[in-house]
């Protein structure tokens, strides 16, 4: 799978990382960082905890990481996500898990294909 | 030390490896996870930080903490900080300003602009700092340099007015005493009189200006300065001239717009006028005479009643001050008065105390 191939399966923004980061190697060394990035799992259990604070950093970081990485698609997600939290709104944040959790598999899903 | 080494804070190792691949070819990069290891960081390592990179939201201390600690602790004003953002919200954007960020950065980022705009403010900072300590050195260099002048011209007038006094036979605690008197006068009347706008600078020169009130009689005949017994009227007359010749000298190295030059020569020629205009050379009456010169005259009748001269013995400091008050030696103006009143403890003292050569110059 290339890095476009990638993109356009998990709904990111091809150009604009390429413009920003200048070569394909250095997208897939972010890349492989983002599957270690923790803030999606902290963001599902603090939600579980009923820890606002918390579960409203974690989505931000999720969401300034998108950013960085160009993933639209999840980007959309999470900053939905981080501005219900940052209103103290639980129970919109807790319907709003379903699709965050449905971009990140699929983001997931499509950065291991690229690195394999 | 080399300031090379940049400070990437932000939670997400993914955000700071984003910011540190642009800089890591041209500058050591450090990095911390939250606000605290920021903080330890700085404090730590300070010295060599050029720029900070901050994310706002982290857990343990926030950005703004980070922000307060380094105004807490001056680094503000050295190390400049770039606050990195995903979102603009004005308020936030405010805040980070208000707390002394630099700049702030929207996520994503361009490598070429955040380059671009950190070198920026890098190259912004190290002028301004390089400026400031430039200033420092030449201020430094100014008192310095003011403080030697200063102690020269001390030395040279002190050195002048004893010239006439050496010739005099006299110890030279005449002309101390009269500027520890002058000072004395000045204070009270700087504190109760403040019509006379008489600024501390100010002051200082006419405390050095009345060691030269009598700086005239270098002229004076020896037959007349050194008669060991009362002048005759004619001798007298000669005697009241070392107002003029003083002048007269100074008028050779006329300084027009030196503050200092305009005390000397009016000390020189008032002090022997009088408030009710019967005094000479020029029988100057009430506030026609500088305030400067009254201060002189009323301060040298003092010291000439309460010092021994060759024609009389001296007079006890609480006759000296009846005499004063009374107009028997000289009429003063009620504020002339009321300052030696209100200085008279510490003149009394003096007085008495055979006031000395050292204690002169310390005052």
């Amino acid at each position: 799978m290339t890095v476009q191939e990638c993109y356009d399966a998990i709904g990111g923004d091809y150009d604009e990382i390429m413009s920003r980061l200048r070569s394909e190697e250095r997208v897939k060394k972010f890349a492989g960082m983002f599957l270690k990035e923790e803030c999606y799992n902290t963001l599902v259990e603090k939600l579980k905890e009923q820890n606002q604070e918390e579960a409203f950093r974690a989505a931000h970081t999720l969401k300034g990481v998108c950013q960085n990485m160009s993933f639209t698609t999840l980007f959309r997600s999470s900053y939905e996500i981080t501005e219900a939290l940052r209103e103290k709104d639980m129970d919109k944040a807790n319907s709003l898990l379903g699709q965050v959790t449905e971009d990140y598999e699929k983001t997931i899903k499509g950065v291991k294909m690229l690195l394999e | 030390m080399a300031k090379n080494t940049i400070l990437i804070v932000d939670d997400a190792e993914l955000n700071r490896e984003m910011i540190k691949f642009i800089f890591e070819e041209q500058y050591n990069v450090l990095e911390a996870e939250d606000g605290q290891q920021a903080i330890d960081l700085i404090s730590e390592r300070g010295e060599e930080l050029c720029l900070i990179f901050l994310d706002l939201l982290m857990p343990v201390k926030s950005g703004l903490d980070v922000l307060h600690f380094m105004n807490l602790n001056n680094y503000i004003k050295y190390i400049p900080v770039i606050m990195i953002t995903g979102e603009s919200t004005d308020e936030s954007d405010e805040k980070a300003y208000e707390y002394g960020a630099s700049d702030i950065i929207y996520k994503p980022f361009a490598p070429n602009v955040v380059m671009r705009r950190a070198k920026n403010i890098m190259e912004l900072f190290e002028h301004r700092i390089d400026i400031e300590q430039e200033l420092d050195e030449r201020t430094r260099e100014l008192r310095d340099s003011r403080r030697k002048l200063e102690q020269s011209n001390d030395f040279l007038v002190n050195a002048l007015s004893s010239v006439v006094e050496f010739r005099s036979l006299e110890s030279g605690e005449h002309i101390h005493r009269v500027k520890y008197f002058t000072k004395l006068f000045l204070k009270y009347l700087r504190e109760f009189y403040p019509k006379y706008n008489i600024t501390k600078e100010s002051a200082a020169l006419i405390v050095n200006a009345s060691a030269l009130h009598d700086l005239g009689k270098i002229a004076i005949p020896d037959s007349i300065l050194l008669k060991p017994a009362r002048l005759t009227d004619e001798e007298f007359e000669e005697m009241k001239k070392h107002t003029v010749y003083g002048c007269e000298l100074l008028e050779k190295f006329k300084q027009d717009d030196n503050e200092f030059y305009h005390y000397c020569y009016d000390i020189c020629r008032y002090h022997h006028e009088r408030y009710d205009g019967r005094g000479y050379p020029d029988g100057l009456k009430g506030d026609e005479i500088p305030i400067w010169a009254q201060v002189v005259s009323i301060v040298d009748v003092y010291d000439a009643l309460v010092s021994e001269r060759v024609y009389k013995s001296p007079y006890d400091v609480n006759e000296a001050a009846r005499m004063i008050r009374d107009g028997e030696c000289g009429i003063f103006s009620p504020e002339m008065l009321d300052c030696f009143e209100l200085a008279k403890v510490e003149l009394f003292a003096a007085a008495e105390n055979k006031f000395s050569y050292a204690d002169s110059i310390e005052a």
